[in-house]
């Protein structure tokens, strides 16, 4: 657990990525930001990250979409993803969809830091095994 | 006499051409006013209420396609995953001579269903109905070719939802377009009866899998012309319109109605070549004539991208179907034009289609040939001849650059690249384009007959979605 | 000066003009550009501070006056207070609490323009305020300006200032449709204890010629969901002949669900309108009690098409409906069977029946729907 983990941060809100971006530096974690969906794939895809939070509507693409493609792709990276609106529908889509978590905003940043710290470690579990 | 005659005739033209540009500015100055006055409300508004509440009223999505193959599936893939709490997609493929039925229902998994059909508007007989409910509700109804009004008709009788987004099988919807046309609904539910949206070139962004993801300014002159032209339109001009209450055209590729209003005046006109312009006036003259209250708005944070056309033979093609509709609807409706009994609509919006777009060819043409012939033989002062055209070229000028100023609140051409392009569009369109359009128009007034299938032949030029269009 | 030369020089004037202004235009544009960009590089500057200071454990950050007048500040706080909840926001508020930051928003809020910087007073005072800004905000529920009306409303429901829920009230008789719709969601965010007040407005204004405003907190109440005013809210659908009224109670009952709720419900489907019992066929299903089934069954015959369909659907999600829908298929009434087909299809029964049929479980029944549905031609009813 020496290297530091990489971080995917998508939100087209600058308030968001810069919070969470911020919060993540100080505890540690190389973050990469952006505020576009399609940008958040193509990193995705190209580059290797140990998680990714994934706002739900974004220009360009919606975190969700963003989600199955990267699981069309057989790409397994933990994905959070986050919405600031609140429906059983998209919540219900997103677990389906292969999301390791969902979270709304507002959020709590020392939860944001738990649930992340999870899903590093099952997914971590996952490889070593 | 002659010589007399000549002489103001020329005057008059001349002085034409100035007043229409001041007509422009006072639309691109009103314009403005509103836009200010939006951009300050969009800093603390950007529709997440409307997502979030329970009261957005549910829309269906109606999409009309003819030959629609190459891009059919990513497109409705685009659009049922437009952000809003409550959507529902019609499709109906209009006696399609391609695969497009069988792509879409191998696409969504739809399957064939006899549900109760009310024909509440006329149309073509229709062959079969198919439908997922999975993730959301898709319709596709397989109808015989009836044209585009037609097919937009059969859709609206399916559609089951209280309003339906008319739009087209080509374009690229903003993901938040729906929640900010659809505020203005929740703004007055009992008296909106349309809200159009602000159409924008899709020429030279970047477009994958039916999303847009980089706006840009093409290098291509054409497609750059119509960026401004649309610019000049939908941002220093519809707001105006709007807010004036005679907003007289909701654009075909994103209107709003309320289902039971365009039932209520029968439908979009089968075969019309501007169906799009003819609808939205017989709301207005249904509504007005029997007095009920009612509005059509035009939202210009509601932005849906389609692909203009970037060579010169489909522009052309495109440019008379355009006016050839307006003709269709100038003659339809000239009860209306000047008439004061339609307010601000007959006085003003309506009359400015007639005086602005409808004759606009024909006076400028005239004028080719009278102000050269009466500079010839004197009957001009060449000076003030001179200074009229100067004049009417420098608020045209201003009026392009007030549109490009407003634009700016959108944040999508803000690069000094595209701001230099589109300033250097304005600067020439005067000389070339222009003309190429006038030509064009003309044509459609003298073509008579002959020019009237384009309208369901072409029904649009564009080529496909995702197209590489730098 | 001759005419000649006057003319040139009216030439001269007008290019120069022409130019000059489109040259102004792009001056303007790169002027707003530059202001854009100065805020957001300072607002995007002050979100980084104020994130340091929430995740720091031992939060150090202080800030001068000069910032709290910045306008760049105020946004990055009310991007923050949108983005994070909980300790973090207490943490934000205690930086900004005695620095005078209300009492400066307040006025400026008083003030009667600009309106962008009235906007962002409200909003940050209904972001960031506390009581003290609650009396503010409850002053400017009667604003000239509709999106500051909406954003004190907002912002009292948030902070729970219950003393608003009143006034909102009071407001909602003479407002827009926006301003109702969204003061309607504001009512819902207080919660419960909006839900009494709410009910006794409605019961003294029930009986008025003008009744705007009372759908709007009908529904309202329906979205809180509270159980025990599901009584009080039937009560008032028996003496009622204000259709739109009672399509919001029931619509209300629906939401709110219980046995309670039924019974009106059910009565509700003897009316002669229509809509009325479209809307309690839909309710009936939302309440979830398969009690209702032959009643829903029945209603499949029903006179309005958007009655059968709203019984239609709401079998679908009873438990058990589905059963009295594949009856529905083999009524003699050729409007039931069409309802009850389309329903069958919609939630998915179709595929389900093909797939039994394929892998050689189907029975009878599925195969009748899927020979109904795949027999030619349309209904026209």
């Amino acid at each position: 657990m020496s290297e530091t983990k990489r971080i995917l941060v998508a939100d087209d809100a600058d308030a968001v990525t810069t919070v969470i971006t911020t919060a993540l530096e100080i505890n540690g974690f190389d973050v990469t930001a952006t505020d576009n969906g399609n940008h958040a794939l193509e990193l995705a895809t190209t580059e290797h990250f140990d998680l990714a939070i994934i706002d739900q509507l974004m220009s360009g693409m919606l975190g969700i979409d963003v989600l199955k493609r990267l699981r069309l792709e057989g790409n397994q990276l933990p994905v959070i993803i986050l919405s600031g609106v609140d429906g059983a529908d998209i919540v219900v889509d997103s677990f389906q969809s292969g999301a390791s978590d969902f979270i709304r905003k507002p959020f709590r940043l020392p939860e944001l830091l738990a649930r992340m710290e999870k899903h590093l470690s099952t997914a971590a579990a996952k490889t070593s095994t | 006499m002659i010589f007399e005659i000549v002489r103001w005739v020329g005057y008059f033209i001349l002085g034409y051409f100035i007043v229409m540009q001041l007509y422009m500015a006072f639309l691109a100055a009103y314009s403005a006013l509103i836009l200010r006055r939006n951009h300050h409300l969009a800093r603390f508004d950007r529709g997440d209420d409307m997502l979030a509440s329970h009261q957005s009223p549910p829309v269906s999505i109606v999409i009309p396609a003819y030959n629609e193959a190459e891009g059919i599936v990513d497109s409705v893939r685009s659009m049922s995953i437009v952000a809003y709490p409550k959507i529902e997609i019609v499709i109906t493929n209009d006696g399609s001579k391609d695969n497009t039925l069988q792509l879409l229902i191998d696409a969504f998994d739809l399957e064939r269903v006899r549900i109760p059909y009310r024909p509440d508007i006329e149309t073509e007989p229709i062959r079969g109905i198919y439908r997922t409910n999975h993730p959301i509700q898709i319709t596709v109804i397989d109808k015989e070719n009836g044209g585009r009004a037609d097919a937009l008709n059969a859709g609206i009788n399916v559609a089951r939802y209280p309003y339906a987004l008319c739009t087209d099988a080509d374009v690229i919807l903003d993901p938040r377009c729906l929640v900010y046309a659809m505020k203005r609904i929740t703004e007055d539910r009992e008296r909106t009866i349309g809200v159009g949206g602000n159409v924008r070139p899709l020429n030279g962004s970047r477009v994958e899998l039916g999303h847009l993801i980089d706006p840009d300014v093409p290098k291509q002159l054409i497609p750059r012309m119509q960026i401004l032209e649309y610019l000049r339109t939908f941002v220093a001009s519809r707001p105006a319109w709007s807010e004036l209450g005679a907003l007289p055209l909701v654009s075909g590729a994103f209107g709003i109605w309320k289902r039971s209003a365009v039932i209520g005046i029968g439908g979009f006109t089968a075969g019309h070549l501007g169906e799009d312009m003819d609808l939205t006036i017989r709301m207005h003259r249904h509504h007005i004539d029997r007095e009920i209250p009612y509005r059509i708005v035009y939202e210009p944070r509601a932005v849906i991208w389609t692909e203009v056309p970037s060579d010169r033979k489909v522009l052309r093609g495109q440019r008379i179907r355009w006016h050839r509709g307006l003709m269709q609807a100038i003659s339809d409706h000239a009860g209306i034009t000047f008439n004061p009994r339609y307010g601000k609509l007959g006085l003003v919006t309506w009359a400015g289609m007639f005086l602005f777009e409808f004759l606009a060819p024909i006076i400028e043409f005239v004028g080719w040939i009278i102000i050269p012939y009466a500079a010839f033989v004197g009957a001009l002062n060449i000076q003030v001849m001179v200074a009229m055209l100067v004049l009417s070229y420098g608020v045209g000028l201003v009026n392009s650059g007030v549109s490009l100023l407003l634009d700016e609140s959108f944040g999508f051409h803000n690069s000094w690249r595209d701001t230099r392009r589109l300033v250097f569009a304005s600067l020439i369109e005067n000389f070339g384009y222009r003309q190429l359009t006038v030509i064009w128009r003309i044509r459609a007034i003298v073509g008579g007959r002959s020019t009237q299938g384009w309208g369901t032949m072409t029904r649009k030029g564009v080529t496909k979605l995702g197209a590489d269009a730098a | 000066m001759t005419a000649i030369e006057a003319t040139y020089a009216a030439v001269v004037v007008v290019l120069v003009l022409g130019f000059s202004l489109l040259a102004g235009v792009i001056g303007l544009k790169w002027a707003h550009r530059r202001r854009v960009q100065a805020h957001n590089k300072r607002r995007r500057s002050y979100l980084r501070l104020l994130s340091a200071h929430l995740v720091s454990p031992t939060p150090t950050l202080t800030l001068d006056d000069r910032q709290f007048e910045d306008d760049a500040f105020i946004d990055a706080v009310i991007d923050i207070r949108n983005t994070v909840a909980g300790d973090s926001a207490v943490v934000l508020k205690d930086l900004i609490d005695g620095r005078g930051l209300i009492n400066l928003q307040a006025a400026r809020l008083r003030s009667p323009f600009p309106l962008g910087r009235r906007l962002r007073a409200v909003v940050s005072l209904a972001e960031i305020g506390d009581q003290a800004a609650g009396r503010v905000l409850m002053q400017h529920l009667s604003d000239r300006e509709p999106e500051v009306r909406i954003h004190s409303a907002r912002g009292l429901a948030r902070m729970r200032y219950l003393p608003a829920i009143e006034p909102m009230l009071e407001r909602m008789r003479y407002e827009s449709p926006l301003v109702r719709s969204k003061f309607g969601d504001a009512l819902i965010a207080f919660g419960t204890e909006a839900s009494w007040p709410m009910v006794g407005f409605v019961r003294v204004h029930q009986h008025d010629d003008d009744t705007t405003g009372l759908p709007e907190i009908i529904r309202a109440i329906g979205r809180i969901g509270e159980r025990e005013v599901g009584p009080a809210l039937s009560e008032l659908l028996h003496e009622l002949e204000n259709v739109e009224i009672c399509l919001a109670i029931i619509e209300s009952l629906g939401s709110i669900g219980g046995p309670r709720s039924l019974r009106p419900l059910r009565k509700t489907f003897c009316s002669d309108d229509w809509r009325i019992r479209a809307k309690a066929a839909s309710a009936m299903g939302e309440i979830g009690d398969p009690s209702v089934n032959p009643i829903l069954f029945q209603a499949l015959g029903d006179s309005s098409w958007w009655t059968r369909r709203n019984s239609a659907g709401a079998l679908a999600v009873l438990p058990g409906g589905i059963n009295w829908l594949y009856d529905g298929l083999i009524s003699h009434d050729e409007f039931a069977r069409d309802a009850a087909a389309e329903a069958l299809a919609d939630c998915g029964e179709l595929s389900a029946a093909k797939l039994r049929f394929d892998s050689g479980e189907g029975g009878p029944r599925d195969l009748r729907l899927i020979r109904y549905m795949d027999r030619p031609g349309l209904v026209f009813s």
